[in-house]
């Protein structure tokens, strides 16, 4: 019978016993506890659990999307201002010594970082044609089937003219919404009505729509290899638009241009125009936006920190005689420390876990909003961080009353009612 | 002095105490609770302790227990001089050689009866497929093997004094110390409790040192002493 059986106790045994310390065994008894007890408990842990969560998930979402949002925020928000689009361009000189943009120059660009498209334009500032016997005068640009993307174009009427018709060189033309007023008397009648520029005929095929059309509502728009054709007096293409994948790009793809361009051709006379007070007044609303998510985030994720901290802070004092018991027991104030601490490692890592799983599906959920696909790179480095933070989480709420727990003396936890 | 301990000596002096005082240092002033106190206990013993409410029987019982030192005096538990050890070896030497019961029947909440044993032989590093013999063999000294699984807040009274019997034998201690442990419970389930701690310190030839005011558990031990104004008589 092994109770009653006699074990001889010296001072060498108790440190031998002691040396051996805590294997993996007694961690994973320790946790086993622990998790018990959290599990018993969790009705409790309820509310630092949803809080933790949902900062985790606010915050995978919004580092994994982040760059998504900003493009499709782009999108919008550019819109008032093209925050986002450069102009470069060579300027004006006398014709022999006008440089323009050669192919190999604009590949480059568009090469360059943040750089989402690059479309070039020819122009002739002095078009005419008559309708009717009456003259009109109009900036004749030829430009390529991008053009409308990069400055978020639409049509009004009709249709804009794509890489098709520019491949063939087609005789169409796109109208400014109020040259269209003014000659075909509203934007709808022109639709398919032929236009005379130069002795040459095009269709109209749409009419120039979208929030910044306003200041090219008195253009005309072809195809720039039909304008490179057929147009008498028109430029080479020496004005080209960038458009930058988010406005944080603009400054820095704005710098990279003239060495771009150094690198490929002659850059006499090159400009580099930004608007950056748009661009300013856009980051400066964004920055606002973000400062505001970014709070919530670190405000949830700070209550979930008080809470843990607070719910270990009252379950040591109400536990003061499971503590006291467990002393008695013969437990270390270390398995003590570890108890506490890995309960309170426990509820924040569970609470991750959920974040984590909620992170997930707000990401499927808006990256199907956006049309886009998720990062999975950064969603797995989100992950690791999460699962990092609750730990740091854990451990730094939990540890101050963890310590209180095992430092207590068992008299004082045994005499407490 | 430890030559006095044979560890197959089924007779052997397991608690030694000479000369013990205890003093608390309160806001009126230094007040001396033990003033000499000394207690000898052998295996197979069962002594009672017994004395007027703040005579200092906890107080003298958290000495016995490890919890807190004695101001002056000597303290050896089977041969061993417990009071120079650290705080960490006396808390290993409480669970390989001290068991205790408590007047409240402290059983962990939410955990059934396994789980209460378990957790002594968790801080004991007792390897898991060791445990359930162990557990099963605690509980039957106090017939409670079937209600292993139990959760421990559907037991009775009585019952849970048992589980906590069964919890301070788990770890095959030395000596036992008991705080009123039939002071919350009926005449009838008094006596079961006090068989059962015969019958240990009988067959496993334990040493117990029981603390009570009550007069029939008392009796059931092998001897009684009296703590008066700090001295300990009997
Ligand atoms: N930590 C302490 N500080 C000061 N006085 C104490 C402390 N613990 C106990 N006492 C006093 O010591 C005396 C003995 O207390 P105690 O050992 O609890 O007696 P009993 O258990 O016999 O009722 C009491 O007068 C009590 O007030
Ligand atoms: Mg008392």
């Amino acid at each position: 019978m092994a109770i009653g059986k006699r074990k001889k106790i010296t001072v060498a045994e108790l440190d031998r016993i002691r040396r051996r310390g805590a294997g993996p065994m007694r961690y994973y008894d320790l946790v086993r506890v622990s998790v018990r007890e959290v599990m018993r408990k969790r009705r409790r842990y309820i509310g630092v659990l949803a809080s933790i969560a949902l900062g985790m998930a606010g915050f995978i979402v919004i580092i994994t999307m982040g760059n998504d949002l900003k493009k499709n925020f782009n999108n919008d928000l550019d819109l008032l201002g093209g925050a986002t689009i450069i102009n470069v361009m060579f300027e004006p000189q006398n014709l022999e010594r006008q440089e323009w943009f050669r192919d190999r120059t604009l590949e480059a660009i568009a090469r360059i970082p943040g750089v989402l498209d690059i479309t070039t334009v020819t122009l002739k500032t002095s078009a005419v044609t008559t309708w009717h016997d009456r003259l009109f005068g109009f900036n004749l640009v030829g430009c390529e089937a991008n053009y409308w993307k990069v400055f978020s174009f639409n049509a009004k009427a009709g249709r804009l003219f794509d890489q098709r018709d520019v491949d063939e060189g087609a005789r169409v033309c796109v109208v400014g919404a109020d040259l269209a007023r003014q000659i075909f008397g509203s934007e709808d009648a022109g639709i398919g009505q032929t236009l005379s520029i130069d002795d040459n005929l095009y269709t109209v095929v749409g009419i120039l729509g979208g929030v910044r059309a306003g200041d090219r509502a008195l253009f005309v728009f072809l195809p720039i290899t039909t304008a490179k054709a057929r147009v008498v007096g028109i430029s080479q293409p020496y004005s080209a638009y960038v458009r930058c994948a988010t406005w944080d790009d603009v400054s820095s793809v704005s710098k990279a241009v003239p060495g771009v361009v150094k690198a490929n051709q002659i850059d006499r006379g090159l400009r580099v125009n930004v608007a950056w007070e748009p661009l300013k007044q856009v980051q400066r609303i964004f920055w606002w936006v973000e400062l505001f998510i970014y709070s919530s985030i670190v405000a949830t994720m700070i209550l979930g920190g008080f809470g843990i901290w607070n719910i270990m802070m009252a379950t040591v004092t109400s536990r003061t005689r499971e503590i006291g018991l467990k002393k008695a027991m013969g437990a270390l104030d270390s398995d003590i420390l570890y108890q506490f601490l890995f309960e309170a490692l426990c509820v924040t890592l569970s609470s991750s876990v959920f974040g984590v799983i909620l992170g997930r599906v707000g990401i499927e959920y808006m990256s199907r909003m956006l049309g886009s696909r998720p990062p999975e790179g950064l969603f797995v480095f989100c992950l690791l961080m999460g699962l990092g933070f609750a730990a740091i989480l854990g451990v730094g709420a939990g540890l101050y009353p963890s310590i209180r727990a095992s430092r207590m003396q068992v008299v004082d936890a045994m005499r407490y009612e | 002095m430890s030559n006095r301990y044979d560890i197959n000596d089924d007779n052997a002096l397991v608690i030694d105490i000479n000369h013990l005082t205890k003093n608390y240092v309160t806001a009126a002033g230094q007040i001396t609770v033990l003033k000499d106190v000394n207690l000898h206990v052998r295996r197979g013993e069962m002594v009672a302790v017994m004395g007027p409410s703040g005579s200092g029987k906890s107080t003298l019982l958290f000495v016995l227990g490890l919890f807190q030192p004695p101001s002056t005096g000597d303290y050896q538990v089977a041969g061993v001089d417990v009071l120079s050890l650290s705080r960490d070896q006396q808390a290993i030497f409480r669970r390989e050689m001290l068991g205790f019961v408590f007047q409240t029947c402290d059983l962990l909440e939410n955990s059934t009866v396994y789980e209460n044993l378990e957790l002594p032989l968790i801080y004991a590093g007792v390897p898991r497929r060791e445990r359930p013999d162990r557990i099963r063999e605690a509980l039957s000294m106090v017939n409670l093997d079937h209600r292993v699984h139990q959760p421990s807040n559907r037991l009775s009274g009585g019952e849970r004094q048992r589980v906590s019997i069964a919890r301070a034998l788990v770890n095959e201690p030395e000596f036992i110390l008991a705080d009123e442990p039939t002071g919350q419970l009926d005449r009838e389930n008094s006596l079961r409790v006090l068989e059962y701690f015969t019958k240990i310190t009988e067959e496993a030839r334990t040493a117990m040192v029981v603390v009570t005011h009550d007069a029939m558990t008392a009796e059931h031990c092998t001897r009684k002493c009296v703590l008066t104004d700090g001295y300990l008589n009997g």
